[in-house]
Formats: structure tokens, C-alpha cells, sequence
């Protein structure tokens, strides 16, 4: 049991304060990538306030854990979470995709402290993740570094490539996590391009494999502190995630890779989301 | 004269001996102050020919005129009443005797007359044979630049020579050749340059540096003693390209089909195809 | 002696023309953060240099491009300095949305050297030609673009790109190319032309392999036709020496351009922007690949089929001097300088016959 029962209601209550926020931008926005943002969040929170050795007050210490979240499309989740820690202004979030922003779909890291990198070109966050920690033995320095992608990210050949290169160089400071929310644009990710069997690959390419559900923070935590201890062969952390989890509307749903936001839904959503958190925090009282 | 059918390679051969190898002869009198010196006063014509009944004349020649110290040579050129003469009863004996393969002597006229002229003649051949007929790199510093000169003189004209005879392999390639030139070249001996122009078809030999710009392909070398290494067959072209002591300015792959075509001159100059 | 029979491996050795691996080393001697990565090349490439010096500092990738270029990305983002090189057609076009989203968009400190470029891989044919990677590099922005003219030309190239900030493309050849330049020292400037061969007839704009060409090109129209030709080595693509082009337009009016490239949005084009830019007219030619793919052969052979050799630049330079013939025109009481149609002839007899 990694976390404590007060620390998990904590976590708790932040992954959604972040989820509300990134309805919120969305909401502002007009629209935005929600589904693959929800599947992300609980990931996302556990990791920048647990895990991460990353002060955003010194976001550009080189002795820093990185964090590249390769399926860059979630910008919305990032620019919510990055609020939180101070990062970004929340006045600023409201500018979110308009004119002269810092902020759109895809983040721009010399625009936004703290963003390792400008992702959105799906596919390239885990060889710059790679490079990253492959510097820290040039260096000389002592760092981690995560990379998140989506599953339907994982068609392209520059990951495999990645991967691949990644056991070679045995970079086991590199915890590559795949967000498994089974969608993407065209539908299932199994109707489209057949990823199964998943896991099976990423061990085939020499990774030692753990699947946890990326939805329960408890068993996420245990997830990635074995993650983080593993010496012997990178790791590829699969999380069993749901996409859009938490809004009804949108839970499981690809067509809620992307879509655009109205008050009737906005409504909707806030009340699926404060409902989603009793659920969570239900279950830390039963669990914990 | 006896009946002796001559063959496509002797007439190749024959070529190369009258029009690239003899001429040198003026190159060894002129490098060797004590010869040179003692032709300065004399004025004579002097011929080596062969009997062949298709050149035009019935003879094939190379002459020289000298006079008092002026050298002109004459390639495939007779001279109506040359001085002193060795003629060949043919184009077969002629190459047995230059590329030493043998001694068939030629008939010998106006060496009686010339006994003094004629011996100094000699001793310019005779020079000449055995720096070009030599095994291994002579000792002095010297005549091994003479060499050197004689080798990188003989092989681009020996080249065109054979270019000019329609021979094969090399024509084929002077035909599809756009204007370039190949060149050899020894670091710090600038009077030991020389090369070959090709163009569509046509090629000239010349001496010294290429005069219109920089060669298309030069062979450089960083001493003579390298130099005659390579030509002597005694060291390795990749090798000595790696270390540096061959420098080739071109491409490589130009640098092979030129050493192929110098290997055939080296081959009609010893006369192996009479193996 | 016989033929030229060497193996990859020994192309490397025999490569003597290419010697930026040695300055790599200088670099990688002198600063710490200087790394060096490959994508299976290094035996081909001079890079391999740096891997006997520091193999700790040099990563191998296989044969995965666009991970190469991800990798190097994600070096310079940590304060390193790598140094990545692999064959221009694959460096610019296989691994394109990294060198354009990873390192260009997010100006990443990654120098790129693109070997076998334009056809001197001539053997290996068109999947191992890269004839359109300077229209296709020149597009991205923040990335400057050099294209050596020689091995010294290279050291020179790779020096600077250290020093600068910010990602750069060095584009090179075998290592067989030869020497326009006698040693490094010549004044190399980034960003600015270097003039080789004064003349005010008619100015050659090359880079690359192209530039020597141009040299023997202007030799030969100086001592066969009297023509006068001003011959400039344009290395450095972006940012292009807009001062040295306009000069040459303003003295010579007549251009050509010479590349080993496609012409249609290389040097020639970048050249051509300059002068139509500055509204000043100009008999204009761009020598290079005719929008086609390139045969297979040694580059020195193709040089002469796509027009971009000594040959073709004479005969170039010698029919825009018959149809543009700038003469000076009075009227008013001003006189002004412009081109006009004229013939003149030019000759040059050969003397075939071999010197004894």
C-alpha cells in the first residue's frame, strides 16, 4: 500500500479539481480533447504530486524528473494541471486556443514553464523522452524520466523504434506508460489497427510489463513505485483507463476523442464529475 | 625479309616503343649533364625503324635530329637519309629487342661513319633500358626522379598511343569521355608532371603541369620513392592511399580504370602478350 | 598496381577529402556537451571518428531515423550538443517531421551532417540520392543551411555550427570530392559567399561539388575565350548572402547557378529570389537536375549527364555570353547598361597531338 488513507483522498480530490478545470477550459474553448484528457488525469495528478522530483518553483533544475507526455493532444489537461502547480495563470487558461494565446491544442514548450516538449505529432515524446535520459549518463546526473502516450499512438513506427533503442541503451531511468483507453478517432483501437496482444509486444521488445487500472490511484501508486525500483529492464507501465472517464456522456465513447462543448453539456458534465468524485472518495473510505 | 606475320598486339606494341618510349630518349640525354654535354657540338639525324610493309614507306620510325644541342623528335616519321640508322627487319624483332626480351640486332648504318656519335647514342639507350628494364628502384636519388620522369612521361602517351590505334578498351572509354584530364603528379617535383586530355574520342599526352585548370583526376605523390613503389608494383594502392604516401585528387573509382589502362601500357612495354 | 577494389569500411579510410571527423573530435576534445549520434553510418561517415575517441559520448541507433533525430532532440533539450549524421536523402526526408516539429519548431541545438548528398552516391541510385533536401530543408524555420564546397570547407562549416545557437544542416559529400581550397584558413565566413575567380562577364554561383567545377569552368573560358568569369562559393543557404548575389547581378548581369541538387527550389531558386527581389534584370540560368531523378553511375559521370560539370558550365556561360550582351545605351544625356541580343562567336581549336 503505497499511500497512506489521507493521502489518497488527498490525491483524490486533486485529480478532480484538475478534471473540473479541464471541463472548465474546454468550456471556454469552445471544445476540446476531453476523452483522451480524463483517461490521463489520474495519472498525470498522482504523478507531478507524488513522484516527480519537480519543483515548479525551479522547473528548470537539470537535476529534475522530466515528464513528456508524448500524446501531446491533451494540451487542455496539461495547461489544468500545470494551473494547479502554478505554472500558468488561471486567468490565462481562459485565453485557452484563442488568438495570440500562449496556450492551444497543442502546447508549445518555450511558451509554457515547465513543458518539457511540444508535442502533437503523435509518435516522436519517447525517442526525446529516450534522449533525455540517455543525457543523464553523459552528464552524469540522476534523474528519471516518464513518458506518456496514448494506445492508438502506439501504430507508429518512431515508438517501436524508440522502444527498441530503449532496451538497447538499457535506459531504465525511462518509465514509458501507455494510457491502454482502447479508442481513438476512427473507433476502437482494436476495430482500427489491432494492438493485441499489447503487453505481449512491449515484452517482446524487452520490457518488463506492468498493466494496472489507471483509474484507482492505490493500485496506480504500487503501479509505479515498482515501476520506478525495476533495474534490470526498462518498464512499460499499461494503464487499463477508460476514455472520457468520469462525464457519462463520454465514458468509452471515441467519438469524444474530440468534441466541442455547449452549456447543456457543460451542466451535465459538472454534475457527472462532483458525482464521480463521492464514487472515488467512496472507495478510499471502503479500500483504504 | 623473312615471312613473319605480325600481330594486332605488335602493331599496339610497336606503336607504344616508336611513339611513347623512344622519344624518351631525349628526356635521359638531356637529364644526364655529361651526355648532354657532348652532343652540344653535334648535328646529326639520327633513326630507329622496322621494316612493315603497311606502314606508309614500307617502314615504321621514329627520328631524331640533333642539332648542336637541340633535340627534335620525330614520331612515325622516316627520315629519308638519317646519319645513323638501326633498322629492324620487322615490327616483331624490333619490340623483342626494346622491351628486352631479347637481342635480334638490327642492321646497323652509318656507325662506322658516326663511331663516336653512334657510342654516345648507345650509352643514352642503353641508359635508358636499364632504368626502365630495372627489377627494382635504382640507388641514386637522381635517377630515381629520372625514372620516375620517364615512367609518368611514357605511360599517359603510351595511353593516347593506344587511344589513337583504336585499342579497345581504352577507345571505348576516350569515346564516351567527356573533356577531362588525368594527371600525375609528385609533391615538390613540379618538372615531374604530366598527363593525359581526353576528350569524345581524342586524346594528348603532355608534360608537365596541366595548363588549362586542374586535372580531373591527378595521382600525387609525396616523394619519388613512393612513386616508383607503386609503378614497380612494390606497394599497395589502398594502402598507400591511407597513408597518405598516394593521394588521389578524384575519385577513386576513376583512379582504378586509369591504373588498369596504365598496367596495360607496362604490359606491351615488357611485351608479355609474347608469353 | 591494379584496379581500385575497396570496401565500405576502407571508403572510410580512403576518404582523405573529408576530414570534419577530426574537428568533431577537436570539438568533443574541448567541450563536453559535444555528442555524436548515427543511424548505423558510422562506418561510412567520418563520425565514426568520434566514436573511437569517446564512446561514451556516441550513441548508434540503428537503422531508425526519425528515433535518431527524436533522440538528438531530446540530448539538446538536457544542454547537450549533438552532433547527428546519417545520409542527406534519409536526414532530410525520412526523419523530416521530427527535424521540423522536434528540433526546428522547438530550436533544439542539434547540428545535422547530411553525407552522400545529390548524386555523388551516383552507384547506389535514387534511394540514396538526396536531389531535392535543400528545397525541402531551406522551408523549415530557425534551421540555417550550409552546403561545403570541400573537406576544409566542412571543418569550417562545422566549427561554426558549433558556435552558433540553434539547429543547423551541413550538407556533404563522400569524402571524395576535390579540394577547392588549400587548408581551412581562407577566411570562411557563415553567411557569406566566398569570391574564388574574379570576372565581370558572367557570375557562377555554385556550392558544394559544384564549386570546384566552377573554378576549372572560369580557368578555362579566362585562357580559351576571354570570357571573364566571377566564380562564388555560396555555402551557406540560410541565411543567404543576399550582397555578394546582388553584386554579382549588378556587375556582371548574367547569372548561373550550379548545384547537385533538383532546380526547382534549391540554390538556384534562392539565388533567382534574391535578384528578382531586387527588380534588377539579369540573364539567369540554373544548372542542375532537370526535375527528374538522377541515373545510376559514378558521380563524376553524372555530374556531366545533369549538366552540372566544367563542360557544361563553359558552353553555359559561352551561349549567355552570345545572347546577352550588355552594352551601354545613351540617351538624354544618361547612359544606362543593358542586356541585348548579339552574336558573337567564340572558338577554341584543339591540338590533339601528343607532346614528345
Amino acid at each position: 500500500m503505497a499511500l497512506t488513507k489521507s493521502e489518497w483522498t488527498e490525491l483524490e480530490k486533486k485529480a478532480s479539481t484538475v478534471r473540473n478545470l479541464t471541463l472548465d477550459i474546454c468550456n471556454w474553448a469552445g471544445g476540446a480533447h476531453m476523452g483522451g484528457s480524463l483517461s490521463a488525469i489520474d495519472f498525470l495528478t498522482l504523478l507531478y504530486y507524488k513522484y516527480l522530483n519537480f519543483d515548479p518553483n525551479n522547473y528548470e533544475d537539470p537535476n529534475r524528473d522530466r515528464c513528456i507526455v508524448s500524446k501531446g493532444h491533451i494540451g487542455v489537461a496539461i495547461a489544468a494541471l500545470f494551473s494547479e502547480l502554478g505554472l500558468i495563470e488561471k486567468e490565462e487558461l481562459k485565453t485557452f486556443n484563442l488568438t495570440g494565446s500562449k496556450l492551444g491544442v497543442h502546447l508549445d514548450c518555450h511558451k509554457v514553464k515547465g513543458l518539457e516538449a511540444s508535442t502533437g505529432s503523435l509518435g516522436h515524446g519517447s525517442a526525446i523522452a529516450l534522449g533525455e535520459a540517455l543525457a543523464a549518463r553523459v552528464n552524469g546526473r540522476n534523474y528519471k524520466v516518464w513518458v506518456l502516450l496514448g494506445d492508438g499512438e502506439c501504430d507508429e513506427g518512431s515508438v517501436w523504434e524508440a522502444a527498441m533503442a530503449t532496451a538497447n541503451f538499457k535506459a531504465t531511468n525511462l518509465i514509458t506508460v501507455v494510457d491502454r483507453n482502447k479508442c481513438m478517432i476512427d473507433g476502437f483501437t482494436e476495430d482500427v489497427m489491432k494492438l493485441e496482444p499489447f503487453a505481449d509486444k512491449w515484452r517482446a521488445f524487452g520490457f518488463e510489463v506492468i498493466e494496472v487500472d489507471g483509474h484507482h490511484l492505490q493500485k496506480l501508486s504500487d503501479a509505479m513505485e515498482k515501476a520506478m525500483q525495476q533495474k534490470d529492464k526498462p518498464v512499460c507501465l499499461i494503464l487499463d483507463t477508460i476514455k472520457g472517464a468520469g462525464i457519462s456522456f463520454m465514458e468509452g465513447n471515441h467519438k469524444w476523442h474530440y468534441g466541442a462543448m455547449d452549456e447543456e453539456k457543460y451542466e451535465i458534465s459538472k454534475k457527472d464529475l462532483a458525482e464521480y468524485e463521492a464514487k472515488r472518495l467512496a472507495r478510499v473510505e471502503m479500500e483504504a | 625479309m623473312k615471312d613473319v606475320s605480325i600481330t594486332q598486339d605488335d602493331q599496339y606494341a610497336a606503336r607504344i616503343f616508336f611513339n611513347s618510349a623512344l622519344p624518351l630518349l631525349k628526356v635521359v640525354i638531356q637529364s644526364k649533364p655529361g651526355l648532354k654535354a657532348k652532343f652540344e657540338r653535334k648535328s646529326f639525324v639520327f633513326q630507329v625503324s622496322a621494316l612493315y610493309d603497311k606502314a606508309p614507306g614500307g617502314k615504321m620510325a621514329t627520328h631524331f635530329v640533333f642539332n648542336k644541342g637541340e633535340i627534335s623528335v620525330k614520331v612515325s616519321e622516316a627520315h629519308p637519309n638519317p646519319d645513323i640508322e638501326l633498322e629492324f627487319p620487322d615490327l616483331k624483332k624490333f619490340i623483342i629487342f626494346f622491351s628486352g626480351k631479347g637481342s635480334p640486332l638490327p642492321k646497323m648504318k652509318g656507325v662506322v661513319k658516326n663511331l663516336g656519335t653512334f657510342v654516345l647514342l648507345l650509352k643514352g639507350l642503353m641508359t635508358m633500358a636499364k632504368l626502365l628494364g630495372a627489377q627494382d628502384a635504382p640507388k641514386e636519388k637522381e635517377d630515381q626522379e629520372l625514372l620516375v620522369k620517364l615512367y609518368f612521361y611514357l605511360l599517359p602517351n603510351g595511353i593516347s598511343q593506344l587511344n589513337k590505334a583504336g585499342y579497345e578498351k581504352i577507345h571505348e572509354f576516350v569515346l564516351k569521355s567527356p573533356d577531362r584530364a588525368y594527371a600525375f603528379a609528385v609533391t615538390g617535383y613540379p618538372e615531374l608532371n604530366s598527363y593525359i586530355r581526353m576528350k569524345e574520342g581524342n586524346t594528348k599526352a603532355g608534360r608537365g603541369e596541366y595548363p588549362r585548370c586542374k586535372p580531373f583526376l591527378t595521382l600525387r605523390f609525396d616523394s619519388p620513392q613512393h612513386a616508383l613503389d607503386i609503378l614497380m608494383g612494390k606497394g599497395d594502392m589502398v594502402d598507400y592511399m591511407a597513408d597518405k604516401y598516394l593521394i588521389v585528387e578524384g575519385a577513386p573509382e576513376f583512379a582504378g580504370v586509369f591504373g588498369e589502362f596504365m598496367l596495360t601500357i607496362a604490359a606491351y612495354a615488357k611485351a608479355e602478350y609474347m608469353n | 598496381m591494379g584496379g581500385m577494389n575497396y570496401t565500405v569500411v576502407d571508403s572510410k579510410r580512403l576518404a582523405t577529402a573529408e576530414i570534419y571527423g577530426k574537428t568533431l573530435c577537436e570539438l568533443g576534445e574541448k567541450d563536453r556537451r559535444v555528442v555524436a549520434l548515427t543511424a548505423d553510418l558510422a562506418g561510412s561517415t567520418k563520425i565514426g571518428d568520434f566514436r573511437e575517441k569517446f564512446p561514451e559520448r556516441f550513441f548508434n541507433v540503428g537503422i531508425a531515423e526519425q528515433n535518431l533525430f527524436g533522440i538528438a532532440a531530446g540530448m539538446a533539450k538536457t544542454g547537450l550538443i549533438p552532433f547527428i549524421s546519417t545520409f542527406s536523402v534519409f536526414a532530410s526526408m525520412r526523419a523530416t517531421d521530427q527535424l521540423h516539429t522536434d528540433i526546428c519548431y522547438q530550436r533544439e541545438n542539434v547540428k545535422i551532417i547530411g553525407s552522400h548528398s545529390g548524386t555523388s552516391y551516383g552507384q547506389a541510385g535514387s534511394t540514396h540520392h538526396a536531389i531535392e533536401d535543400i528545397a525541402m530543408v531551406r522551408s523549415l524555420a530557425n534551421l540555417k543551411v550550409i552546403v561545403p564546397a570541400d573537406g576544409f570547407e566542412t571543418a569550417n562549416a562545422v566549427r561554426a555550427a558549433y558556435a552558433m545557437d540553434g539547429p543547423v544542416y551541413i550538407r556533404i559529400n563522400r569524402g571524395f570530392d576535390m579540394n577547392v581550397y588549400e587548408n581551412e584558413d581562407y577566411g570562411f565566413e557563415f553567411g557569406k559567399g566566398v569570391l574564388l575567380h574574379g570576372g565581370d562577364d558572367v557570375a557562377i554561383i555554385a556550392n558544394g561539388c559544384c564549386v570546384f567545377q566552377a573554378v576549372q569552368a572560369a580557368r578555362i573560358l579566362e585562357s580559351d575565350y576571354g570570357i571573364g568569369a566571377r566564380v562564388i562559393d555560396l555555402h551557406t543557404i540560410k541565411p543567404i548572402d543576399k550582397e555578394i548575389i546582388l553584386k554579382a547581378a549588378e556587375e556582371t548581369r548574367r547569372i548561373i547557378t550550379v548545384e547537385d541538387h533538383t532546380i526547382l527550389g534549391g540554390l538556384g531558386t534562392a539565388v533567382g529570389e534574391v535578384v528578382l527581389e531586387n527588380g534588377r534584370a539579369c540573364a539567369f540560368k540554373k544548372l542542375g537536375l532537370n526535375d527528374c531523378f538522377s541515373a545510376i553511375g559514378f558521380h563524376e559521370d553524372l555530374m556531366t549527364a545533369n549538366g552540372i560539370d566544367t563542360a557544361n558550365i563553359v558552353k553555359t556561360a559561352v551561349d549567355m555570353m552570345k545572347y546577352a550582351h550588355v552594352v551601354e545605351i545613351s540617351s538624354e544625356g544618361k547612359t544606362t547598361r543593358a542586356l541585348k541580343f548579339d552574336d558573337r562567336d567564340f572558338e577554341a581549336e584543339i591540338d590533339w597531338t601528343d607532346e614528345v
